[in-house]
């Protein structure tokens, strides 16, 4: 597109001219990231301060120019090609440390920030980030956010939204918007999480630090099958043991980064397992012993505990040069990322394996044990056309077949445009329709990021939809009827949190259902209208416990009266109904899902303003663990939130916004 | 001027040889996966945060004007800053999980583009060395004379040598030493021979250590003699500068010449330098194809030494250092393997708790006189470098080149009077 004469005087007299450029060579040293897309912009805008941002994506709104804000641009899933044109926003300018509290556990940083700068600033005052992505060096922390990342630490201690505090961002729109997670109301960080850009800028963030763990161990254990190193996880899970990471290497892979990295792994081996523990020296004492019990019942050929520091570098060398290992292979290298369910992880490695070898493709296969999360490293060289397009084709079925499993086609690496098509085979269309009403509702224009992660006529191709429960069906039906009726309802539960006394109410007292209570996975799925002690008594009766306390509110209440933030975290999946009455799905069995906007951190907290959730599937544990309730203050409604309030239900058949209420 | 085009860019260096075998200029850019590992570790993006100036953006770069993508004629400014921005530190590659060469494509695109990194007059006067090593040596000693009168001073003062482009000439003022004795006076006075008769090593001293560093040079040949005789091989070129800053023909004579004289001697080679250790370590790629020269040239790998060989096991210059001690690793090409290895254990092993060892992301101050390439590029990496030394309360900081300590020490001195750059080889005293 051609940019205007008069926004490149309104930039220049805003940036500064050399940081507003044009010529050919710099848009096409800006027309890629670490996947194969390469899309070239028409202008380039080197951001040098935090309060540019606003104003120049206020420029870009007022002459429509699409943007696509990028840092590192490290990611592999084509987030950063400039699709429609229009402008790059380089934000890698913004890397200060603007802040680290250590008495209040927080820091402050700019978007541009790499991530293994904050660690080492935060490494010699003794704390950490707990996010750890495999690229630390070279990612930024707005990055991180905006693609949803996480690492190998990510197990037992979430991925990045989990860690953010707060958010400062601009809308597409231009409008600087602050997002708290004690502000009440939807999870709007949770929601910029894999955004990647479509629905504003990252600004600011102020992150969540940790004290240093000073005793970590480091086991390597070797399975005759990788069933065998799977079981083991569970069964590590069964006993409320969370290591600080489990990496995993099958075979094929094995040797080839044995080959390069001489590290001493046991070529032989079918599966390997590296374990790290961390704690107390008692804690991780007893833990030892039982991870040693556990290894020895899961028929473990070799269990190898690091003794000093040496040998725990000598563990690691192995797992830290397997890209090396593959990259020296080929000239290029494609990662991919699926995850599935971690009981499903031997079947989903199994038919990754077997599209490889029909498709005669190299490639390695690590992953993240602990959360089913894997990465297929595919050889190929980009210059031979057919050769990449078998590759693609490898990939899209290797993802076709984490779906198949019952997993998702991203755990941490984004959709971008790289998988775009494959969100139609993991959602159906009302689901698919909710991210792009999302998206309009945010970006009433589509300039932010455009023509990512939500695929293009996707009506035809969408994953049919699984018919409903019937008190669900019953539910959506009254729905539709008082919406051609335009009469208004509270969504209702126990009626303990959010009082109405609304003579019309939508109530989802009906849905009481636990659909499944997995103990290979750790997850529960259960029907919102149960009351918290039905579901403690339930689950109490098989072993496990939930997050949450006893009570008699529904665990739709819980969830979206926003008194239990910290439960958004060990929520994995939902099921909801639009004020349209149509039935969204999102999320399941498994740990991680880049795919989409998050769905769950947007009902969360809402008050039911958005949509009744009427399923959720969440985690559950061995030993009881209970997250504290957020005090009582009212939500506050923010831009992004009316916007997604008028977008989504533009009549008011759902609660007002609480602002709106008062007023 | 830009008579650029993809065959002749094939047709300079036909294969660089990578750890993981010999690949076409074309095929190695085109390993880059884009990962960006690369990004963090460069000095020029660390300066203005852009893809344009970054080892991934170079690259790319390289490949669109390969796959005629980018037409180099219409685009000459940004290219050559692009180009001459790269200080060829190597630490790109270091991080690089595929190796891949980045300052090694850089030069093949400077050579290609027939792009200057140097001052027309600066260079002119540095190529006499490998060509007329007489002429050179007497308009070197000329020029030090005329300084030791005044008149650079002099010329500094009135702004002429801005005036006529010799603005070199400053930098070179700034850098070098107030008083410089003669080499040759130098060794005479400290009774240490430079000619022994049947001498079984050959010194091949740097410009800066035959020059403006006689003491380098004379601890050089002095802990050497210990168990070797060496003799000095002064204004012998080993090509480096022709194949950084000249064209790749005449630094292919100028190896050749160097390994026709070494034949005839056959002895091993000491370098003071560790540009030129790297640089006739990878000579062979000079060759690729010609077999016979190839060969020759690997011979002549192996049989280089550097200063490391002769480090002694307790340091005789520093016998009391109590405060922290590290290692610049600035040099061309490489951040990682030999000698540079060597050095750091070997430093290690003499200052034990006092060595600081270096963060990735360290600084280092930019070699083999890239600050008269870019001084505004060089400037503020040179701060960066006493930046990363400061912090660490650094009282002594090692370098592998002579001219890397000349650039840290007038950078030092003006900003952190508290550290010195001195050679590794003036452990021996």
């Amino acid at each position: 597109m051609k940019i205007p004469h008069t926004a490149l005087t309104e930039l220049r007299s805003l940036l500064g001219k050399g940081n507003v450029l044009t010529d050919e060579a710099s848009l096409l040293l800006h027309a890629y990231d670490c996947s194969l897309s390469r899309t070239r912009p028409d202008l380039l805008l080197n951001i040098r301060r935090e309060e540019d941002v606003a104003p120049a994506v206020k420029i870009l709104s007022a002459y429509k120019i699409p943007f696509v804000p990028r840092a590192a641009a490290t990611n592999h899933a084509g987030s950063c090609a400039a699709l429609n044109g229009g402008a790059i926003l380089n934000l890698a300018g913004l890397n200060r440390i603007l802040q680290i509290n250590t008495q209040e556990q927080f820091a402050v940083v700019q978007p541009g920030v790499i991530t293994a700068d904050l660690q080492n600033a935060l490494n010699k005052l003794g704390f950490f980030y707990a996010p750890d992505p495999a690229s630390e060096r070279v990612c930024t922390l707005g990055g991180n956010l905006a693609q949803n990342a996480s690492g190998a630490r990510c197990m037992k201690y979430g991925g990045t939204p989990d860690h953010v505090l707060e958010a400062d961002a601009v809308l597409p729109t231009g409008q600087t918007v602050h997002f708290s997670r004690d502000g009440g109301g939807p999870d709007f960080i949770g929601l910029l999480a894999g955004s990647e850009g479509t629905l504003g800028v990252i600004t600011r963030l102020k992150v969540q630090i940790l004290p240093l763990v000073k005793h970590v161990k480091t086991f390597l254990v070797t399975f005759p099958s990788l069933e065998d190193s799977v079981q083991t996880v569970t069964d590590l899970t069964a006993r409320g043991i969370i290591p600080r990471c489990v990496e995993a290497m099958d075979q094929t892979t094995l040797q080839t980064v044995e080959d390069f990295s001489h590290a001493g792994y046991p070529i032989d081996a079918q599966a390997l397992l590296i374990l790290e523990l961390d704690g107390t020296p008692a804690q991780i004492e007893r833990e030892e012993k039982e991870l040693a019990e556990i290894c020895r019942k899961n028929r473990a050929q070799q269990f190898l505990p690091a003794k000093t520091e040496a040998e725990r570098n000598k563990l690691w060398l192995g797992r830290r040069a397997a890209y090396a290992a593959i990259a020296r292979l080929a000239p290029n290298v494609m990662v991919g990322d699926g995850t599935v369910p971690r009981s499903e992880l031997p079947r989903a490695l199994k038919k990754v394996r077997q599209i490889l070898q029909e498709r005669n493709i190299r490639a390695s296969l690590l992953f993240h044990a602990g959360d089913g999360n894997f990465h297929p490293h595919f050889i190929f060289d980009e210059r031979n056309p057919a050769d990449a397009l078998r590759v693609k084709r490898a990939l899209n079925e290797v993802l076709k077949a984490c779906v198949d499993c019952g997993g998702t086609i991203s755990g941490e690496h984004g959709v971008g445009v790289e998988k775009r098509a494959d969100m139609a085979y993991q959602y159906d269309k009302p689901t698919l329709d909710l991210f792009a009403r999302m998206k309009r509702a945010a970006d009433p224009l589509n300039l932010a990021n455009p023509l990512k992660i939500i695929p293009v006529n996707y009506a035809e191709k969408a994953r049919p939809q699984a018919p409903a429960d019937e008190a669900v069906q019953t539910l959506a039906q009254r729905i539709r009827l008082r919406r051609e009726a335009g009469v208004p309802g509270a969504v209702t539960g126990a009626n303990t949190r959010l009082k109405t006394a609304a003579k019309e109410t939508f109530s989802t007292r009906a849905l009481t259902k636990i659909a499944d209570i997995d103990l290979t996975n750790y997850t529960a799925t259960v029907q919102t209208g149960i009351t918290l002690d039905d579901l403690q008594h339930a689950l109490s009766a098989r072993g496990v416990y939930c997050a949450l306390p006893g009570g008699k509110g529904t665990l739709g209440g819980a969830f979206s009266s926003g008194a239990y933030p910290h439960f958004y975290a060990h929520t994995l999946g939902l099921e909801a109904l639009l004020p349209d009455g149509s039935l969204v799905r999102y999320g399941g069995k498994f740990m991680k899902n880049s795919a989409g906007y998050h769905l769950t951190r947007l009902f969360a907290g809402a008050r039911g303003t958005l949509g009744i959730v009427t399923q959720l599937t969440f985690k559950i544990f061995a030993t009881p663990v209970t997250v504290p309730a957020a005090e009582n203050a009212p939500a506050k409604p923010n831009a992004l939130w009316h916007a997604l309030k008028h977008e989504l239900d533009p009549n008011g058949l759902f609660p007002i916004l609480p602002e709106d209420n008062h007023v | 001027m830009f008579s650029f085009s993809a065959s002749r860019l094939r047709r300079q260096l036909r294969a660089l040889f990578t750890p993981f075998g010999e690949r076409s200029v074309y095929d190695s850019a085109a390993h880059c996966t884009r990962c960006g590992s690369c990004q963090q570790s460069c000095p020029s993006y660390a300066l203005n945060k852009q893809e344009t100036f970054s080892p991934r953006g170079r690259n790319q770069a390289l490949r669109l004007i390969m796959e005629r993508k980018l037409d180099p004629r219409t685009h000459k400014q940004l290219l050559e800053e692009i180009v001459n921005s790269c200080t060829l530190c190597g630490r790109c590659t270091q991080t690089c999980a595929g190796k891949i060469p980045t300052a090694e494509h850089m030069l093949e695109l400077r050579r290609a583009l027939n792009l200057r990194a140097l001052p027309d007059s600066l260079y002119t006067l540095l190529s006499l060395r490998g060509t007329r090593p007489a002429l050179f040596d007497r308009l070197v000693r000329t020029g030090l004379f005329l300084r030791r009168l005044g008149l650079v001073a002099l010329l500094r003062k009135t702004g002429l040598t801005r005036l006529f482009g010799l603005e070199w000439i400053n930098r070179a003022d700034d850098l070098l030493p107030r008083r410089i004795p003669s080499l040759q006076k130098y060794l005479a006075a400290k009774n240490i021979q430079s000619r022994p008769e049947n001498p079984d090593l050959i010194y091949l001293p740097s410009l800066e250590a035959q020059y403006f560093l006689p003491e380098l040079a004379a601890s050089i040949l002095k802990s050497s003699a210990e168990k070797h005789r060496p003799v000095l091989w002064p204004n012998v070129s080993s090509g480096l500068f022709e194949y950084v800053y000249g064209d790749l023909r005449r630094s292919r004579r100028a190896v050749r010449r160097l390994i026709r004289r070494a034949e005839q001697a056959n002895l091993p080679i000491l370098t003071d330098s560790v540009d030129v250790f790297t640089f006739l370590h990878r000579a062979p790629q000079l060759f690729s194809g010609n077999k016979r020269w190839e060969h020759k040239a690997r011979k002549l790998a192996e049989n280089m030494r550097f200063v490391t060989d002769f480090l002694p096991k307790k340091p005789l210059a520093f016998p009391d250092v109590k405060t922290p001690v590290r290692l610049d690793y600035s040099a061309l090409f490489c951040r990682e393997g030999e000698p540079l290895d060597s050095v750091q254990k070997i430093l290690k092993t003499l200052f034990k708790k006092n060595f600081v060892e270096c963060l990735y992301t360290d600084a280092d101050t930019p070699a083999f006189g890239y600050g008269f390439v870019r001084n505004s590029w060089a400037k503020p990496m040179a701060l960066n470098a006493v930046r990363t030394i400061a912090q660490t309360q650094t009282a002594t900081v090692f370098t592998l080149s002579g001219l890397s300590a000349l650039e840290l020490n007038y950078s030092l001195k003006r900003l952190y009077p508290n550290a010195r750059a001195e050679h590794v080889a003036r452990l021996n005293g």
